[in-house]
C-alpha cells in the first residue's frame, strides 16, 4: 500500500494537479498575508488591520481572521481537490493499466486505498500549504496560539475524505471522471440544502414520505456545510458544539469507502 | 508427478449482457501446463484467450469450474507473487523513468529493496534497454514492449504470463524475445504464451492448446500439430516430358502433381517413393531435392477453427 501511495503522489506531480494545487496554495497565502497586518498602536497595543475593516485588537481579530480564511478557502479547496484527487483514482481502472497492477501480488483493496490516502494527502498538504502561513505570522506577531486553525483543518478534512469516497464508489462501475465528480460535487451542493431542511424540502415537499425521505438522506450523507461552520465555531470558541455531523461523516466514509474497497475485490474484469 | 505450474478443470465464464442474454466466453476448458515448459495458447478473437489469462490472474472470476495458479487460488496474492504478467495492452504512465517503473512493479510483487536495486540493471540489459536513458514516454513500441517483459520479469517469477509479447517489436526483437524465453525455460521457468504469430508459437512452444469459441479444441506437441501429411516434394533439375513420364508410370493411381520443377506426390509407402526416385535417376533426370510435406501450425490451426478438422 505505501509503494502505491508513493507512486500516486509522484503521479499527481506529474499530472500537474499536485503543482497546480501547491501554486494556488500559494497564492492564496500570498493573498491573505498581503491583505492583513499587525501594527503596534500608540499605546504598544498591537492591532490587526484586514483590508478595509477597522482595526481589531487580537483576542477578536486573530480568530475572525483565521474564520474568514476558512470560509474562503474551505469550499475552494473542497473542490479545487475534488478535481484534483479524482483522476488518481478513475487512474487506478484504466484498461492497460489495471491488468499491470492488480495482477501483481498486492491485493486490489490496498492498492486503490493507497490511492485514496494519497489523495486525502495532496488535499490536507496543501490546504495547510494555504492556511497555516496566516495562522503562524498571527501566532508570530500576537502571541495568540492559532492551534485551533489545525483542529479546524482536520475537521474540514472529514468532508474531503467523504467526498472522495462518494467519487471511490461511483469510479468501479463505470469508466472516466466526469460521474465520480458529479456524484461527489452533488453530494456537496446538496448538503447545506439538507442541514436546513425544514426551510428548503419543507416548503417544497409536504408529504410526510418524502420528508422522512430526506430526513433519512440528511442522516446518512455527509454533512459538509455543517462540519465548515463546526470549523468557524471552533475557532472561535474553542469548543465543539456537536459532534454529530464528525462522527456520522465519519462514519459515512468509513462505510461507503468500506463498500468500493470490497465491491473491487469481488469485481471481475 | 510434479504438481502443474497452471491447473485448470471445467472452466466456464458466462456474461450476461444487459438484456439478459447469456454469452458464453469459456465453455469446459480444462488444460495443464507442467513446471519449466513454454505453453502456447492460440485461437482466433473472441476464442477466450483473454478471459482464460485473466481468470488465471484473478482479474476475472470463473462462472463454473477451478483454476488452479501454482497449486492456490489465483484470487490469493501470495500466488500471484510468483508469477509475471505482460498484458497484450499495456499503459505505460509516461511519468515514469524505466528503473522507477520496474521499482514500482517489484514493490506491488513484494520484492524488496536490496533485491531490485541488484536486478533492475541487470534485467534492463536483459530486455536489450540497458543504454536507454530517457523517459518512458519517449519509448517506441518496441521498447515499451521490452519494458513490459522486463516488469514481469522484475519479481523473479516462477511462471509468466505473456500476451502478445513480440507485438511491436521488428525481426530481431522478435528474435531475441524467442531467444530470452527459451532461455528463461532452461532456468525452469514456465511461460504461458498466448500469441497470434503462430510461426513462433511452433518455433518455442512445448505444448499448444488451440482454443475455439470458448472451448479446447485441440491440445498437442507441436510436432504432433505439425506432423507429416504423407506427401513428399520432389524437385529436379528440368521437368521434361520424360520425366514427367517415369513420374506418372511409377505413381499409378496415387496423387503426383507437377508444378513447374516440383512433383508433389503421395505414395503408398516409402519404397514407392524410392522406386519413383530410382526411375526418375534412369531416365535420366537429376534430383535435386526430397523433402516430406509437413503441415504448419497455422494450415493446422485454420483447419481447426474452419471445422475442417485433419
Amino acid at each position: 500500500m505505501f509503494a502505491t501511495y508513493m507512486n500516486s503522489l509522484r503521479e499527481s506531480m506529474s499530472r500537474r494537479v499536485a503543482l497546480v494545487l501547491f501554486g494556488v496554495a500559494i497564492l492564496v497565502a500570498i493573498a491573505f498575508n498581503a491583505v492583513m497586518h499587525v501594527r503596534t498602536a500608540g499605546d504598544g497595543a498591537k492591532m490587526i488591520f484586514v483590508g478595509m475593516q477597522p482595526p481589531m485588537p487580537p483576542a477578536i481579530g486573530v480568530p475572525s481572521v483565521l474564520e474568514s480564511e476558512l470560509r474562503a478557502t474551505g469550499s475552494l479547496w473542497l473542490l479545487l481537490a475534488l478535481f484534483a484527487a479524482t483522476p488518481l483514482l478513475t487512474a487506478t481502472l484504466e484498461k492497460g493499466w489495471l491488468e499491470l497492477t492488480f495482477s501483481k501480488g498486492t491485493a486490489r483493496w490496498r492498492i486503490f486505498l493507497g490511492r485514496y490516502l494519497a489523495s486525502l494527502t495532496l488535499y490536507s498538504a496543501t490546504f495547510v500549504l494555504a492556511t497555516l502561513p496566516v495562522a503562524l505570522r498571527l501566532w508570530w506577531t500576537t502571541g495568540i496560539g492559532t492551534w485551533r486553525m489545525g483542529m479546524a483543518l482536520l475537521i474540514q478534512t472529514f468532508s474531503f475524505a467523504a467526498l472522495l469516497a462518494v467519487a471511490a464508489l461511483v469510479t468501479l462501475p463505470q469508466k472516466g471522471v466526469a460521474l465520480p465528480l458529479i456524484g461527489s460535487v452533488a453530494i456537496w451542493v446538496l448538503s447545506p440544502s439538507l442541514a436546513l431542511r425544514q426551510e428548503t424540502f419543507y416548503r417544497i415537499f409536504s408529504s410526510h414520505v418524502v420528508r422522512g425521505i430526506v430526513d433519512w438522506a440528511y442522516r446518512i450523507l455527509p454533512k459538509c456545510s455543517e462540519l465548515e461552520d463546526l470549523c468557524v465555531s471552533y475557532i472561535q470558541r474553542g469548543t465543539i458544539a456537536s459532534s454529530w455531523p464528525v462522527w456520522s461523516t465519519g462514519v459515512f466514509t468509513l462505510a461507503v469507502l468500506g463498500t468500493t474497497l470490497w465491491a473491487l475485490e469481488r469485481k471481475s474484469f | 508427478m510434479t504438481s502443474p505450474a497452471v491447473e485448470v478443470r471445467d472452466l466456464g465464464k458466462t456474461y450476461r449482457t444487459l438484456r439478459g442474454t447469456a454469452v458464453s466466453a469459456l465453455d469446459g476448458v480444462s488444460l495443464r501446463v507442467e513446471p519449466g515448459t513454454i505453453f502456447g495458447l492460440i485461437g482466433q478473437n473472441g476464442a477466450g484467450k483473454t478471459t482464460l489469462i485473466k481468470i488465471l490472474l484473478g482479474l476475472g472470476t470463473p462462472t463454473a469450474g477451478v483454476a488452479r495458479l501454482l497449486g492456490s487460488s489465483p484470487r490469493d496474492p501470495a500466488a500471484r507473487r510468483r508469477v509475471g504478467y505482460l498484458p497484450e495492452q499495456m499503459r505505460l504512465p509516461d511519468y515514469f523513468q524505466a528503473k522507477n517503473f520496474l521499482r514500482y512493479m517489484g514493490r506491488l510483487n513484494g520484492v524488496d529493496r536490496a533485491a531490485m536495486e541488484r536486478r533492475i540493471p541487470a534485467l534492463l540489459e536483459r530486455v536489450g534497454l540497458g543504454d536507454v536513458r530517457k523517459p518512458v514516454k519517449a519509448y517506441s513500441k518496441g521498447m515499451q514492449q521490452r519494458l513490459g517483459l522486463a516488469q514481469a520479469l522484475v519479481s523473479d517469477p516462477e511462471v509468466l504470463f505473456l500476451d502478445e509479447p513480440t507485438d511491436g517489436l521488428d525481426p530481431l526483437g522478435r528474435k531475441d524475445v524467442r531467444d530470452l524465453l527459451v532461455q528463461l525455460r532452461s532456468e525452469g521457468k514456465t511461460i504461458f504464451l498466448n500469441s497470434h504469430l503462430l510461426s513462433e508459437v511452433e518455433l518455442v512452444c512445448d505444448r499448444i492448446v488451440i482454443l475455439n469459441k470458448g472451448k479446447v479444441a485441440r491440445a498437442a506437441t507441436p510436432d504432433e500439430f505439425t506432423r507429416g501429411t504423407g506427401e513428399y516434394l520432389v524437385r529436379v533439375a528440368v521437368a521434361d516430358d520424360a520425366a514427367r513420364a517415369a513420374a506418372a508410370a511409377v505413381a499409378g493411381d496415387r496423387k503426383a502433381e507437377w508444378e513447374q520443377n516440383t512433383l508433389r506426390i503421395a505414395p503408398r509407402d516409402r519404397a514407392q517413393l524410392n522406386s519413383l526416385l530410382d526411375r526418375l535417376r534412369s531416365v535420366p533426370v537429376e534430383i535435386e531435392a526430397v523433402e516430406p510435406v509437413r503441415l504448419s501450425l497455422e494450415d493446422f490451426f485454420l483447419q481447426v477453427v474452419s471445422g475442417e478438422e485433419p
